[in-house]
């Protein structure tokens, strides 16, 4: 990894970004707005699957009306977030944190697409009695946490010391 | 007590003290204040959304305007309570950045926006609470904050990059920490 990563540093585009100042703040602020869009939508749908909000709403009229701007956001944050690592390829591939993150983001789009999917296809069926199972309010809880884990490493990036010897950097 | 003398008072304090001493915890609260902050804006962009005529617009404003303010205020004190702590921590330094300053600027005008919008579009509500646009008034009120929040954002990250006195950058150079290591 040490050694891919100092190749990608040498690439043409890394360059590109390193010699710009203002492009990685940028990329940074634009992948916090996409987080805040992710988190508005996974919080509107864990709040409506504890019928915390949204009452006058099905889950599947929640979901449809979040869902595709939570994929949407993650496409964005896809995207910015590999040209933080193209742009600063030692400070995101040789942080613990950096990978991490990465398994907690796998595990949650997933969660969220399995999600949409089963509420699309079950409808009726998660209003009237899978929404109201203690396990899928419990299961709601771990996505947020989830996505609460994904912000809290993603910011330990910048601080991967706290992982003493287990961070790559060494 | 001038402006100056307080500053410095806040970053003798003992809070900002045991902030600056530890590895963790500024790294931590930083990262609360990004939840926080990630909340305060999902909410928001779902009611100007919804003021612009872009999503939710089968439900009365009203309705989603409570569901989702309510929240925004519980993750705004989140988000305020740890960029006090933040801000103590490096007061001065805070105190005479500009992107920290026009960031806190914005906020206020963001404040004002929300005034306005009560005293303005949200007075003749039930007119156009079930339609799916608010009137301009709303529409300008919604396309305000958003530009603000986002910009806030911008701001956000700018303090971050241009403020290089963070705590602990390095474990190795914490004189502070090495110092509470010896035995007194």
């Amino acid at each position: 990894m040490h050694q891919f990563a100092d190749w990608l540093s040498k690439t043409p585009l890394s360059l590109a970004i390193q010699t710009r100042e203002w492009i990685i703040p940028t990329i940074q602020s634009v992948h916090i707005v996409g987080i805040a869009v992710v988190m508005g939508s996974v919080f509107m749908i864990e709040l409506r699957i504890w019928g915390w909000v949204g009452r006058d709403q099905t889950v599947a009229q929640t979901t449809a009306r979040f869902g595709p701007w939570l994929i949407g956001a993650l496409a964005v944050l896809l995207v910015t977030g590999a040209v933080m690592v193209v742009g600063e390829p030692e400070r995101e591939l040789l942080a613990l944190s950096f990978w991490l993150k990465m398994i907690l983001v796998a595990i949650g789009t997933v969660v969220a697409v399995t999600f949409q999917r089963a509420v699309e296809q079950r409808d009726r069926a998660w209003e009237t009695a899978i929404a109201g199972r203690r396990s899928v309010s419990a299961a709601a809880i771990v996505v947020l946490l989830i996505w609460f884990g994904v912000i809290v490493l993603g910011r330990l990036i910048a601080y991967d010391y706290v992982w003493g010897s287990w961070s790559l950097k060494g | 007590m001038d402006a100056s003398a307080l500053i410095a008072w806040l970053e003798a304090s003992r809070v900002a003290t045991a902030i600056r001493n530890s590895l963790y915890l500024f790294p931590l609260i930083e990262s609360v204040h990004v939840i926080g902050l990630t909340l305060v804006f999902g909410t928001i962009l779902i009611v100007d959304l919804r003021l612009l005529g872009v999503a939710s617009t089968r439900r009365p404003f009203s309705v989603v305007a409570a569901d989702g303010l309510k929240w925004t205020w519980v993750a705004f004190a989140v988000t305020a309570t740890t960029g006090a702590l933040m801000f103590v921590t490096n007061a001065s330094t805070y105190y005479h950045n500009i992107y920290f300053r026009t960031k806190m600027s914005l906020l206020v005008l963001s404040g004002l926006n929300v005034l306005i919008f009560d005293l303005t579009a949200r007075r003749s509500i039930y007119t156009w609470d079930e339609k799916p646009r608010a009137p301009r008034v709303g529409r300008i009120a919604a396309t305000v904050s958003l530009v603000l929040w986002i910009s806030v954002i911008f701001l956000g990250r700018w303090v971050g990059f241009t403020t290089s006195s963070q705590p602990a950058t390095e474990p190795g150079v914490n004189l502070e920490q090495l110092e509470n290591l010896i035995p007194k």
